[in-house]
């Protein structure tokens, strides 16, 4: 900070500007390093009568002169994250965060929190939000205020959509006539956050630093209040630049997290009793495991019920394996069903209705007329107007706005209660039933349906997923990549059984997710020791290849296996619906879908960032040896990725 | 959606099993399986993905599998009518798909006989 004086002065009047200032105003610039540096365009800074009479009030002049034990306001901005457990931070460099960037390298020594530098914000997003579903902790972000936030957005909206907490922080130089002119004013905005305001669950912009501190412990509590999802502090420049001194009294507060929000016990109970008496009770569960806690809680459920169980696959829900576990013939089971209960469902209307994409679409019931619904989810308690992810509205008979997790012991004891011996015959009857069909089908999967196409090329996705799972079997191993774009053969041969096995998919459908996530998830895996594998898409990976370096440069762990069909295979198959309803050609889809002519030779580009690159592999006798080097890199401490020309689907 | 195929079938299928019995070509067939599609969502083998159900091998009868494409409206599958793709198309897919052999047991892979 300069001490010349004028500059102190000016320092003054722009702290008053702030604390008088409403809310929506944005908080003064510090302009301390450009008025040092003599940049021209300062006027004489005003007096306090000046002041006074300019904004009609009395004018509190803040001490920012640097006193005795007086401090970068940035350091303390460190120690609020320290008290709020922040481990990580990941950054794409900017101006306007530079203040709390250089407290972080050189007054917290780049440890705790730990700067991971991404290149591109979109893959820092993504980074924090696999990380969260691991650690279930939020990773900080620090952004630049317009051109960073924009870059960010998308992947503001899935992690929203994911319900994944994550606290992001940006700088901003509000004061338009304090801020340095070209880039700084070109990236300033009055209220930066507004771009994100639909998909986040909170924003803020303090105006002094006790503010920040306080602005950034409810930040993170709202984060990680269920449903969890990102929030954001505009740390202006003033501030992180600024002087933290003695006389200030900061503080900062305890954090303490909210206990999750538990369903009406008379709600649980009136569920409990309807999910007792069903004839065919099905659970369907969707974002619902926010802890390790949750998998073995729906185990103990659906056996007390003999519950079917339908995963849509948003978190590690429940064991792939286990007998309950209809997934795979979850529309027969919902077609049946008397009593169906939904845990954290982002559409519960698209589980007991279909929707056809057919020329003139058809909707449908899918589930009995008279089946009866029960709802718990905690999204109820937070919805937001514009973007639509909450799906069709579907009426249900029992509707618990609370986080399943929280609620599931209460309802386990409910349900237990309300069971007598007769209902307690009956659903060892499901069981059984149930798991002979499952066995059945397992058997099916694998001495048949994997079998077509086995020798093929490209290589089938069964054959993929089979030749991988025979080298990680035997491992302490995560999938952090949903699997659904390979038929789910993971899901179909794989033994998913502990709870930090699979964290779901992007939510929001934006691409550019798939590898900064995973290298966020193998972040939080490294330190269990896992064996991480990430099933990664062609033309997702395209959106940021840039993730490729931050992982080598991080040094995590992580094998990343292309899924690589050499196109934006979604998309062929939409245009190709569209060319065969109107009857005028069906053998263009591939004009603007395809990623061929040239082929992307995804090992090249690899190693062009320093990762181990193997492939491409199209030949599936190949594969086996590829899959067994890529594992003793991994074991290695390093990422590596195999590139695998694969059957579309 | 069996009556619209019986339908389908006796409108159409003599000229194509007149035309297509003798003239199916299955490397032909093969590159417009591939051109128009039917890979996308089936396979480029025919073995079938969470996108659309299995064709090979031992595919349906060539007269059941053209009534299917021309009438597909009726299913979550889009059609392909004469006018886009032809009959003599229709058979050489048909020929191709003819072509895919049986895949070695499930018991016999070591890799399926996993735990
Ligand atoms: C956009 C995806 C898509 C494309 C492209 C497509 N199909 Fe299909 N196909 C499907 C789906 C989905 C079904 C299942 C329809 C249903 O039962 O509702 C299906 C069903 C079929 C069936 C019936 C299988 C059975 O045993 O019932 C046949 C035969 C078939 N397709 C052949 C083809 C051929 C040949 C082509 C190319 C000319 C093709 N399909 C292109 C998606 C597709």
């Amino acid at each position: 900070m300069s001490n010349d004086k004028p500059s102190v002065d000016r320092r003054k009047f722009l702290t008053a500007a702030a604390v008088s200032g409403a809310a929506a105003v944005s908080a003064p610039t510090g302009v301390g390093s450009a008025q040092a540096q003599g940049v021209a365009g300062f006027t004489k800074p005003p007096s306090a009568a000046d002041m006074e009479a300019e904004i009609g009030q009395p004018v509190r002049i803040a001490a920012t002169m640097k006193e005795e034990g007086g401090r970068p306001g940035s350091d303390f901005m460190v120690d609020v994250l320290r008290a709020m457990d922040i481990d990580y931070v990941a950054t794409n460099p900017a101006s306007s965060c530079r203040g709390l960037h250089e407290s972080i390298n050189n007054y917290a020594m780049n440890k705790k929190p730990e700067l991971l530098t991404a290149m591109h914000e979109e893959i820092a997003t993504a980074m924090a939000h696999g990380y969260a579903k691991v650690s279930g902790k939020p990773m900080g972000l620090l952004f630049h205020g317009t051109v960073g936030i924009q870059h960010a957005v998308m992947a503001f909206y899935n992690a929203w959509c994911d319900r994944a907490p994550m606290l992001v922080m940006s700088g901003n130089h509000g004061d338009a006539a304090h801020r340095a002119p070209g880039i700084p004013t070109t990236h300033a905005a009055q209220d930066p956050l507004a771009i994100a305001r639909d998909f986040t669950k909170w924003d803020d912009q303090p105006g002094s630093l006790q503010a920040s501190a306080e602005s950034l412990m409810r930040a993170c509590k709202i984060a990680m209040t269920p449903p969890y999802g990102p929030v954001c502090v505009s740390l202006d420049a003033h501030l992180q630049e600024g002087v933290a001194n003695p006389s200030d009294k900061l503080r900062i507060p305890k954090f303490t997290r909210s206990a999750p929000p538990q369903g009406d016990s008379g709600a649980v109970k009136e569920a409990a009793q309807m999910l007792a008496a069903a004839q065919n009770p099905v659970i369907v569960v969707d974002r619902a495991a926010r802890t390790h806690a949750f998998q073995g809680m729906l185990v103990q459920l659906a056996e007390l019920l003999g519950a079917a169980v339908v995963d849509q696959l948003g978190r590690q829900n429940f064991p792939s394996r286990h007998p309950l576990n209809v997934t795979p013939r979850a529309r027969g089971v919902i077609a049946t069903a008397d009593v169906i209960i939904g845990l954290e469902l982002n559409d519960f209307w698209g589980i007991v209705n279909s929707y056809a994409d057919v020329a003139e679409a058809r909707q449908d019931k899918r589930a009995k007329a008279d089946v009866r619904l029960v709802s718990i989810n905690s999204r109820d308690l937070n919805l937001k107007a514009n973007y639509q992810e909450f799906q069709r509205f579907q009426d249900v008979d029992v509707a618990i706005a609370a986080d399943s997790e929280a609620t599931m012991p209460a309802l386990i004891e409910a349900v237990r209660a309300a069971m007598n011996g007769d209902m307690r015959a009956a659903a060892e009857r499901r069981i059984a039933s149930h798991a002979a069909a499952t066995q059945k089908q397992s058997e099916r999967f694998l001495n048949v349906d994997a079998t077509y196409a086995w020798d093929a090329s490209p290589i089938s996705t069964a054959r993929l997923s089979a030749e991988l799972w025979n080298v990680i079997k035997d491992l302490d191993w995560a999938l952090v990549s949903r699997d659904v774009r390979l038929s789910n053969w993971p899901h179909r041969i794989w033994n998913f059984d502990k709870p930090y096995q699979y964290i779901g998919d992007s939510g929001g459908a934006g691409q550019g997710y798939g590898m900064g996530a995973a290298i966020g998830a193998a972040l939080a895996h490294r330190e269990h020791g896992r064996f991480v594998v990430n099933l990664q898409g062609d033309g997702d990976l395209m959106y940021g290849p840039g993730a490729i370096w931050s992982a080598v440069h991080h040094k995590i762990p992580l094998l990343t296996v292309m899924h690589n069909n050499r196109a934006y295979h979604q998309e062929i198959m939409h245009v190709q619906r569209v060319g065969n309803w109107r009857d005028r050609g069906v053998d263009r889809a591939h004009i603007g879908t395809t990623i061929d002519n040239p082929h992307v030779d995804f090992a090249t580009l690899a190693k062009s960032m320093g990762m181990e690159g193997i492939g491409p592999i199209s030949d599936p006798k190949d594969l086996g040896a590829a899959f067994r080097r890529a594992v003793q890199i991994v074991k290695a401490g390093e990422p590596v990725l195999v590139d695998v020309v694969s059957q579309p689907r | 959606m069996k009556t619209i195929f019986t339908l389908a079938f006796s409108a159409s299928l003599v000229a194509l099993t007149q035309s297509s019995a003798l003239a199916a070509d299955a490397t032909r067939g093969k590159q417009v399986y591939n051109k128009v599609g039917c890979y996308q969502c089936h396979g480029y083998e025919g073995q079938g993905a969470n996108t659309g159900p299995r064709l090979a091998p031992e595919p349906m009868a060539v007269e059941g599998l053209s009534a299917f494409l021309r009438n597909a409206a009726s299913t979550t599958m889009p059609p392909y009518s004469e006018k886009v793709l032809s009959d003599a198309d229709v058979a050489d897919i048909h020929a191709y798909l003819s072509t895919i052999k049986k895949p070695p047991a499930g018991k016999s892979i070591p890799l399926l006989n996993n735990p």
